[in-house]
């Protein structure tokens, strides 16, 4: 039988000398990791939402009525049902500012269960198909003609959201009956939990007094710039001109959401870097440990001819497979928790979910990176320091 | 040439305030092939001498040549490969990797060279057949007695055909009829592969058996 063990079997048989010293090894690794992408995690998958969220909209700025932004926002990113109006003359009136291409509006109407409609509370979004910019591209190849009065699409997720269910199905919204004949692509804003009709059902609709629009409303206009001008110095002179509307630039869509992310992300790197710290000493504490037991064994090493080299290698090994271990096991709970605990956090369980599985395993990767940099700094002075040793002042430390 | 010339070699020790000479301006001159004992009281520097020799330890001053080169001014690298390829060390305790069978204990230098092969198992069961415990080959040093392990690290030492062993009491465990035997060993390999012996004792009994007697006393070496 041919006997042969390299560097790799030599340290895992180290690793496996001091079961429990491991594991507890393992475990503060793990931790450290779990928590990372976990925080990570939620970071990343709230800004990519908002970020994405806001490039998909299509319009380069919001024009909504004076103090309504923050409404604005919760519709477009969470969907939540809001309603907020302003005089439908704003149209016109911009039409006159120098620089916009094109503009388009919409007109928001919440459902209430029971009162007007028989569909849970969700958003009505009534929009204009000559003008359309917004909605257009997410209507789905196969429906291929314009909305008819009487017919309401649904959003990608509304469909399960509010348990519509299958389309060609009848529901009854502000006392009128609408045909449910169409879903929406996924657009990955908060329209995806909405209802979308033609906004020459509106008349019907305010005539049925079930809704508390008024003739001549709409909540929120979407302006398209010409191409080159800047959005910002557009959407000031907007605001400049009329008194009673705000404007939101796209980049501004989620401004204050990413503002208390930010917040957020201190506290999260600030505890990140005490756990690093914590982690990054137990393991230096343990390799302490380990090297002052090992002192006589690497001195029988370098006896036989290991130079200062194969004694790093035969331990960096052992703190990476620790590592390794560590940070997979990290990875693994850290992504599970995301997942479970996503819809605990409210910030999350609106957003649209924007997380790709790219996403997810550049996060692994840096965990990953992370769990085993930790391990690797915090063995490297004992290392350093054994492998510095005399061979024969190593063999006789006891 | 003189295989192992050592040139005026002191090694002083700082213990707290003071510097204990261990070795002192020690000179030797040892040919290739020669079976050479050396005795002496317990301290009397019998180990630090052979530990510079084999390039496990910095002398404080002087020389130590082997065919011609200073050991003395090798970086580690030269020297661990020194140590790997020239000299087969077998120390006056059980020497083994507790979490290396017996056979993987014998091969353990073979990881450590320029090849990285741990070299031919057959080579490492026949020395182990030869110092009587072939029948060991797998068990962990936890699993042998003192003697056995210390068989081992002598099988160990003769793994990779060195120039040179140094044996720091290298039968003191052992009972008298496998001192014997290994002693035989040492004697034939010394014959048929022109492998130079430097070994300490305290059995004047096996010191007679080398063709030179070497002493240490408080640090200068005498011929006997």
């Amino acid at each position: 039988m041919k006997t042969e063990f390299t560097f790799s079997s030599f340290a895992l048989r180290n690793v496996k000398r001091k079961p429990l010293r491991t594991v507890i090894l393992i475990i503060a690794i793990a931790l450290l990791v779990s928590a990372l992408v976990f925080s990570l995690s939620f970071v990343r998958r709230v800004s990519s939402s908002i970020r994405l969220a806001s490039e998909r909209l299509g319009a380069d700025i919001l024009v909504v009525p004076a103090g309504s932004r923050g409404f604005a926002e919760d519709v477009l990113l969470e969907n939540k049902a809001k309603s907020f109006y302003m005089d439908k003359g704003i149209i016109n009136k911009l039409k006159a500012i120098q620089g916009i291409d094109s503009l388009t509006y919409q007109t928001y109407l919440t459902t209430m269960q029971g009162k007007c409609c028989d569909v849970p509370e969700t958003v009505v979004v009534a929009f204009n198909q000559d003008t359309d910019f917004i909605i257009k591209p997410w209507l789905t190849e196969k429906f291929g003609r314009k909305l008819l009065k009487g017919e309401a699409l649904v959003g990608n997720e509304s469909a399960f959201n509010i348990r519509v269910g299958l389309v060609e199905v009848d529901s009854v919204l502000f006392g009128n009956i609408f045909k449910m004949v169409g879903i929406l692509d996924k657009t990955g804003t908060g329209l995806d939990n909405a209802l979308f009709i033609d906004d020459g059902n509106l008349e019907d609709i305010m005539r049925k007094g079930k809704t508390d629009l008024k003739p001549g409303q709409v909540s929120i206009v979407f302006v398209r710039v010409k191409k080159g001008l800047d959005p910002y110095k557009i959407a000031g002179e907007i605001e400049d001109s009329f008194v009673e509307v705000d404007t939101m630039a796209r980049k501004d869509i989620g401004k204050s959401i990413i503002t208390t992310l930010r917040d957020i992300n201190y506290i999260f790197i600030f505890t990140m870097s005490l756990i690093c710290f914590l982690s990054g000493f137990l393991t230096w504490a343990i390799f302490s440990a380990i090297a002052n037991e090992r002192a006589r064994e690497v001195g029988i090493m370098r006896a036989v001819g290991a130079k200062e080299s194969h004694i790093i290698s035969v331990f960096l090994l052992e703190v990476i497979i620790v590592g390794s271990i560590g940070s997979s096991i990290g990875i693994l709970c850290g992504t599970s928790l995301s997942i479970l605990l996503a819809k605990t956090f409210s910030i999350m369980k609106n957003l649209p979910l924007h997380f790709s599985i790219a996403e997810r395993i550049i996060i692994a990767c840096i965990g990953f990176l992370i769990g085993n940099a930790v391990c690797i700094a915090g063995a490297l002075s004992p290392i350093q320091k054994i492998k510095k040793m005399e061979p024969l002042m190593a063999i006789k430390k006891e | 040439m003189a295989q192992i010339e050592v040139r005026e070699l002191t090694k002083i020790y700082a213990v707290g305030d003071q510097n204990i000479t261990a070795v002192d301006s020690v000179s030797l001159t040892i040919h290739k092939g020669e079976f050479v004992s050396v005795v002496g009281h317990s301290g009397s520097g019998k180990t630090t001498l052979i530990s510079i020799i084999g390039g496990i330890m910095k002398p404080t001053s002087g020389q130590v040549l082997f065919e011609g080169q200073d050991i003395c001014t090798f970086d580690d690298d030269r020297l661990s490969e020194y140590r790997n390829e020239k000299i087969g060390f077998m120390f006056q305790f059980a020497s083994l990797l507790p979490m290396l069978t017996a056979k993987e204990n014998v091969m353990l230098p073979g990881l450590f060279r320029k090849t990285k092969s741990t070299g031919d198992p057959g080579t490492a069961m026949e020395l182990l057949n030869v110092v009587g415990i072939g029948d060991k080959c797998d068990a962990y040093p936890s699993q042998l007695s003192g003697g056995q392990q210390r068989r081992v690290a002598i099988a160990r030492a003769l793994m990779y055909d060195p120039r040179v062993i140094l044996a720091d009491e290298p039968t003191g465990d052992l009972d008298e009829e496998t001192e014997n035997d290994i002693m035989q060993l040492f004697r034939r390999l010394n014959k048929e592969k022109e492998i130079t012996f430097i070994f300490i004792t305290h059995n004047r009994e096996l010191a007679g058996m080398a063709q030179r007697k070497l002493r240490m006393t408080r640090g200068n070496l005498h011929e006997i």
